[in-house]
């Protein structure tokens, strides 16, 4: 799944493991999240969009979701 | 937090306990390798011996090591967060019962502890089981390596 979480990151110069910590998860699942290896949980999902103060659908893309 | 930071303490007086424990079993071990009759030892006896040496001094290591990492973890608030949420990770949690954890884990263990006393009766189940162990422990780590390369 693609996600923006990469360039909100860039754009508030956040690293891997600041974001992990925030979120309550490690630096690797945000990696893999963000190269679309792994599908985030409805739970880090929500924590991650609200810690950019944004909603689910405008941090992770579902339209390939949508498609089927 | 807190919580964990008593599940914390715990663990560090459990380890405590292990390394306390498997120190004197140890010492106990290697008293009876000394006074051991050499003559009539088979090479079974010594090869049962050693195993057990082996895993004693591992659990040992392994407890001095558990014993470190907590104890740094719990005088650092990032340390003990960072290890909280590794702990806590779904991604991790995923991997791990993918890999068969902790059914393989508990499993390997009794299995090692039939191994040890079915030692003292016949060598061959012993044998048996320890490559027993030793193969889906192997199976396991590779299943583990192969989900954390491609999740």
């Amino acid at each position: 799944m693609k996600t923006r979480i990469k360039e909100l990151r860039k754009e508030r110069k956040l690293s891997q493991e600041e974001l992990a910590l925030a979120v309550g998860t490690t630096r690797q699942t945000i990696t893999s999240i963000e190269v679309g290896k792994y599908t985030a949980s409805l739970v880090l999902a929500y924590k991650i969009a609200h810690y950019f103060g944004l909603t689910i659908e405008e941090v992770f893309d579902f339209s390939e979701e949508n498609e089927l | 937090m807190e919580k964990f930071r008593a599940t914390v303490k715990r663990r560090i007086v459990i380890s405590s306990g292990m390394a306390l424990v498997t120190m004197v079993l140890g010492a106990y071990s290697i008293y009876s390798i000394i006074i051991s009759d050499v003559s009539t030892a088979t090479h079974s006896d010594g090869f049962v011996a050693g195993f057990q040496f082996g895993l004693i001094i591992s659990i040992f290591g392994f407890s001095l090591f558990d014993i470190v990492k907590l104890s740094l973890a719990i005088n650092d608030e990032t340390k003990l967060k960072i290890l909280y949420n590794k702990e806590h990770d779904e991604r991790m949690k995923t991997i791990r019962s993918k890999a068969g954890m902790p059914l393989i884990a508990i499993t390997s263990m009794l299995m090692v502890i039939a191994a040890i006393v079915a030692g003292y009766f016949n060598i061959v189940v012993f044998y048996t089981l320890v490559i027993a162990v030793a193969a889906q422990l192997s199976v396991s780590a590779m299943v583990k390596l192969y989900c954390m390369k491609t999740m």
